[in-house]
């Protein structure tokens, strides 16, 4: 579905993300871990059209992505989900909702859909986003991104500002979206709860892919258990 | 007092369209256009010339609108093109050089060319009496187009997808593009609009008095204080501060005189930066 290659990315000339390949095939879950400014938001959003790249191929189905701008990517079926939400602090959960659809109407289905997974936005659908706790923004982000129907969702660090028990939540509804068959790549430094969810994974360490493996080679991966899970 | 309560109305609800224009264009590019004002004067000159030409007084009004549409769409293809590619103090400051440029080039021209031009539209027929106040029909006709022009922006922005997507821009913008909005088309939308708006309410002002090739800086400033006053990116602002304003604005002139107002008007812009930066509501949108 999601093919990436030699991608290279950075900001004014100096590229963070050098010659990086990976992919993700249909119906698979993908993690991307790495620690703290190792590249991962930089490869996401140069990906997805939000931040110009050097150079690289982005073919998601039929189409080269390099180059593209965000809104067209997202057209496309590439869903995006920024660490930071970027929501509309002074819309409602019903109108982020039915923006996600644009330029559609929103589709009452894939709006069932969602608030069957995310009761609590079914709640509060009248609720302005900027008012909303930390965890709700994310559903909403979540959420909001889903209303497009995309082919692949890209979330990036889904658990930022989450507390453990709300990065759990979080994780069992992606779980959840994994099960309907949606494809599905994050970028994630708690590496235990992605791992759990994902199929397959890579290691980004100074903008390059270090190891990649499935999610249970890289949990037998000394490396990646002395890096990443905390064992000695 | 009533009646100088309700010229201020009269006055307040044009204050508030006019600053709409300004505002959105702001709050979706980060432009301060500076040369506002002379967009509203260029369509007005546009009328009276097609008025001197022959065309009847509605057909002429349809010409401007579209004059005034027009310099906002060549505003938004040519100068604002690099000014939206920039963020923070350099797009501001980009953007009011630039436009004040223009505002020089549309002044000098229209003083230079057709310095006694001016828009003046004649509504015939008496005063009719609202709350025992003779109010000339001019004047009731640019509130009820101005009145009318504020239900369609506030319908358009409530009830639209495409109101919607525009808000969406301007509270943040990266997380429009996520939902495959394009900034930019929707901001030579709202260039274009900006634009209209402008012809429309310089259109409504010559139907109380002319409309000159000078009167592009009162325009702006007007705009500019109404803008402070209701919130940058703010429809709703906007129309209760130009109320609010247009009815200092008179009760001003009428007690204390017009050079004095200015300056009371200008007051108000300050102040309400210094106690509530984000505008009469305390909301930019
Ligand atoms: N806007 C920017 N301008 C210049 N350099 C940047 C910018 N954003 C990030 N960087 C640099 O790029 C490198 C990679 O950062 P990036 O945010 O992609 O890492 P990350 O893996 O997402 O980290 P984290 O896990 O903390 O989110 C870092 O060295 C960072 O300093
Ligand atoms: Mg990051």
């Amino acid at each position: 579905m999601l093919e990436i290659k030699a991608f290279s990315a950075g900001y004014q000339g100096n590229d963070v993300v050098h010659d990086v390949s990976f992919h993700v095939e249909t119906g698979e879950a993908v993690m991307i871990i790495g620690s703290n400014g190792s590249g991962k938001t930089t490869l996401f959003r140069a990906m997805c059209g939000l931040l110009g790249a050097s150079s690289g191929e982005v073919l998601f189905n039929r189409d080269d992505l390099a180059g593209m701008p965000a809104q067209r990517i997202v057209r496309l079926g590439m869903g995006f989900v920024p660490a930071e939400r970027h929501l509309f602090p002074r819309m409602t959960v019903q109108e982020h909702l039915s923006l996600g659809a644009y330029p559609k109407r929103p589709d009452p289905e894939t709006m069932s859909i969602v608030l069957d997974l995310f009761p609590r936005l079914a709640e509060r659908r009248r609720q302005r986003a900027g008012t909303m706790s930390g965890g709700e923004q994310q559903m909403l982000a979540v959420g909001r991104a889903l209303m497009s129907r995309p082919r692949l969702l890209v979330l990036d660090e889904p658990t930022t500002g989450l507390a453990p028990k709300l990065a759990v939540e979080a994780y069992e509804a992606l779980g959840v979206l994994r099960d309907q068959g949606l494809t599905l790549l994050v970028a994630e430094q708690q590496v235990p709860l992605a791992m759990a969810f994902s199929d397959r994974g890579y290691v980004l360490e100074n903008g390059q892919i270090q190891i990649q493996g499935t999610s249970e080679e890289l949990a037998k991966n000394p490396e990646v258990r002395r890096a990443y899970l905390g064992v000695m | 007092m009533t009646a100088v309560i309700l010229d201020g109305i009269v006055l307040g609800l044009q204050f508030g369209l006019l600053a709409v224009g300004l505002t959105l264009v702001y709050g979706l590019g980060g432009v301060l256009n500076l040369a506002y004002g002379q967009m509203a004067v260029a369509a007005a000159i546009v009328v009276a010339l097609a008025m001197d030409a022959g065309l009847s007084a509605g057909v002429a009004v349809g010409v401007g609108l579209l004059a005034g549409g027009l310099f906002g769409l060549l505003l938004d293809a040519t100068l604002l093109r690099p000014v939206y590619r920039l963020r923070g103090e350099a797009q501001i400051l980009l953007s009011l050089l630039l436009t004040l440029g223009v505002a020089f080039i549309v002044d000098g021209l229209l003083t230079w060319q057709l310095p006694l031009e001016a828009l003046t539209l004649n509504i015939g027929g008496g005063a009719v009496e609202i709350f025992g106040v003779p109010m000339r029909r001019g004047s009731l006709w640019a509130s009820g187009i101005t009145v009318a022009a504020f239900v369609a922006l506030f319908f358009f922005f409530r009830s639209t997808m495409l109101g919607r997507a525009v808000r969406s821009i301007i509270q943040d913008e990266e997380g429009a593009r996520l939902v495959g909005i394009d900034p930019n088309r929707m901001r030579t939308m709202i260039l274009v609009s900006s634009g209209v708006l402008a012809a429309l309410v310089a259109v409504t002002r010559s139907m109380s008095i002319p409309v000159t090739v000078t009167s592009g800086i009162s325009f702006t400033i007007f705009a500019l204080i109404v803008t402070v006053v209701g919130g940058l990116g703010s429809v709703a602002g906007a129309f209760f501060a130009g109320l609010l304003l247009g009815i200092i604005n008179t009760i001003s002139s009428f007690y204390i005189g017009t050079f004095l107002t200015l300056i009371i008007l200008l007051s108000a812009a300050a102040l309400t930066i210094l106690i509530r930066p984000s505008g009469l509501l305390g909301v930019a949108e």
